[in-house]
């Protein structure tokens, strides 16, 4: 099985991507299985990945400079060198082995895109304040942080392809399938939404499941009853030697999409380096 | 495997928590037909006694378990109606059940617990060493707050330790000594689970452990059922056979009450005097 992760990350004066996606493919290496461990980079500045302690993390290093910030997750169909690959957000971090996962998707899927995050307290996130635009327009609630797909499938082709041209033509899709609530920005989860539900494919791509469980740090859907501009505000982040993460009084095991880019710290980077040359 | 109920009752200057507890140890040897012990002290025996209801107690109660009563600092303010008073509570030696309980599995419970039903003896043979009550059910659906749902508002479930239900064992024995540990290092814990240090909760205690035993996660398989509650500033009104009618505090609208009833459902009266006021109907139960 030719299997990996992707992350793609560009250039940004405000917030050091490949910094986060190195702490994310080294908590890939440090937790996920032998064959389910692979991991690509795309990023437009290739040269800056030989200045990292372990660049080995990465199995694959892409240059690729032609869309900057998330943009560029668009192209992930068309960029990844594996047969089967997962596309993820940079700011992640992988907690435990989750290779069944994959073994699940490979076997039974084309593409396959969840439906369903999680709060720091195991609970459903039910709640739209960052998701107008998908419930007023009946939009699928595709989160794509973690999108797996086949190489070979033309399902997924038509997807990207799709996803693709509207995020090149946002104000047009806006005024015709968005009226009822037009997003700020259209971004990746509002595109890919928006092309599942034009090919009319929401359910075959993102049918219930109970994996992939993805903790999603955004501060006003943790079901806190004040308004909240930061997680770590109010709780907690903990993250051990042994690799282990706290948030608040809860104990994570899921991978977890921490939103604050400022949590993954040079220290941080070293505990999961340490890690990962324990095992190597 | 021997089963049993078990109520703890120390009697304060407001309230008669020795009667109370034959009404709900009565009521549950009732509809759970099950024996029922009572762990109380020499005071409340003594009050027991002079108040003629100790007969009673000794016909009630399979065993009465006499321990020292722990000294408190704990006061809470107890409503009854709109009338509310700061009284003394004494509720800091639940952990030691394990050890006093004569039974292999026990169920726990407060004696404000009043129960109509046998619903609870489903859940003996869970394969689950202790279980406590999933969460509080107000009976108009409409007044829970955060703080009945969840220790603190970024903090962990709130488990109701009005029920608790558990086999001895060594992981049973471990839970209530946490709960001890707990106990004693309240502001701690408080810290660590930003919860509210000022009275000791056992609520609070038992949901901490429960957490920490279950891996720092919160588990909801192995859980009692909710605790359908009437709060202290509602009213048992009239006790008929099984059916109870409570006037319940209108919020907002002080001695303001709607009318509502209960059949043959267990039930947390946690106004102490309205059911003391009814207590010649529900012995009659008993």
């Amino acid at each position: 099985m030719n299997f990996g992760y992707l992350i793609v990350v560009s250039s940004n004066s405000e917030v050091d991507y490949l910094k986060l996606a190195y702490a994310l493919a080294l908590s890939i290496k440090n937790t996920q299985r032998p064959g389910y461990d692979k991991v690509a980079l795309v990023i437009d500045n290739p040269k800056l990945v030989n200045k990292l302690k372990s660049p080995w993390v990465f199995d694959h290093v892409i240059a690729w400079d032609k869309e900057t910030f998330w943009d560029g997750r668009s192209w992930m169909d068309q960029l990844s060198p594996f047969d089967n690959t997962v596309c993820l957000d940079a700011d992640m971090l992988f907690l435990r082995d989750h290779s069944h996962w994959i073994d699940y998707f490979v076997e039974n899927s084309e593409l396959y895109i969840p439906s369903k995050a999680f709060t720091y307290r195991g609970e459903v996130i039910t709640n739209d304040h960052y998701r107008k635009t998908f419930t007023k327009n009946n939009l699928p609630n595709l989160y794509s942080m973690f999108t797996f797909f086949k190489k070979e499938s033309k399902t997924a082709l038509e997807f990207f392809e799709l996803g693709r041209y509207i995020i090149k033509n946002p104000i047009e899709f806006s005024n015709l399938f968005l009226s009822k609530q037009k997003p700020k920005v259209l971004g990746t989860d509002e595109a890919f939404a928006l092309s599942a539900k034009i090919l009319d494919i929401g359910d075959d791509i993102s049918y219930n499941l109970d994996f992939p469980n993805l903790v999603h740090m955004k501060p006003m859907i943790q079901n806190w009853p004040w308004i909240a501009d930061k997680v770590t505000e109010h709780a907690g982040f903990y993250f051990s030697t042994s690799g282990s993460l706290k948030i608040g009084n809860y104990q994570q095991y899921s991978v977890i999409h921490y939103v604050e880019k400022d949590l993954i710290n040079d220290e941080i980077v070293s505990m999961l380096e340490e890690i990962a040359w324990d095992k190597n | 495997m021997t089963k049993g109920i078990l109520i703890f009752a120390h009697n304060g200057p407001e309230v008669d928590y020795g009667t109370m507890s034959i009404i709900a140890g009565g009521l549950a040897k009732k509809h759970l037909d099950l024996p029922v012990s009572l762990v109380t002290d020499k005071w409340t025996i003594a009050w027991l006694k002079e108040s003629g209801m100790y007969s009673k107690a000794e016909s009630t109660f399979d065993k009465i378990i006499e321990i020292e009563k722990p000294r408190t600092k704990n006061t809470r303010k107890l409503h009854d109606g709109f009338y509310s008073q700061t009284i003394p509570f004494v509720n800091s030696n639940r952990f030691s059940v394990w050890d006093l309980s004569p039974y292999n599995q026990t169920l726990l419970i407060d004696s404000d617990y009043l129960i109509f039903s046998d619903r609870l003896n489903e859940y003996w043979n869970t394969d689950s060493s202790v279980m406590l009550g999933h969460s509080m059910n107000d009976i108009t659906g409409e007044r829970s707050g955060i703080l009945d749902r969840r220790v603190s508002e970024t903090g962990v479930h709130m488990f109701w330790a009005t029920t608790v239900m558990f086999t001895k064992n060594e992981e049973s024995r471990f839970f209530f000594k946490l709960v001890d540990f707990i106990k004693d290092n309240y502001r701690y814990y408080a810290d660590l689970f930003r919860f509210d240090p000022r009275q000791y909760r056992n609520d609070i205690a038992f949901s901490v452990a429960k957490h920490i035993m279950n891996g720092f996660e919160t588990e909801f398989v192995y859980t009692l059922p909710p605790i359908l509650t009437v709060f202290d500033k509602d009213m048992l009104h009239e006790v008929n056979g099984n059916r109870l009618t409570f006037l319940i505090d209108k919020p907002l609208n002080c001695g303001d009450f709607w009318a509502a009833t209960t059949t043959g459902v267990d039930v947390h009266i946690m106004n102490k005097q309205s059911i003391m006021r009814n207590k010649e109907k529900l012995l009659e139960l008993v």
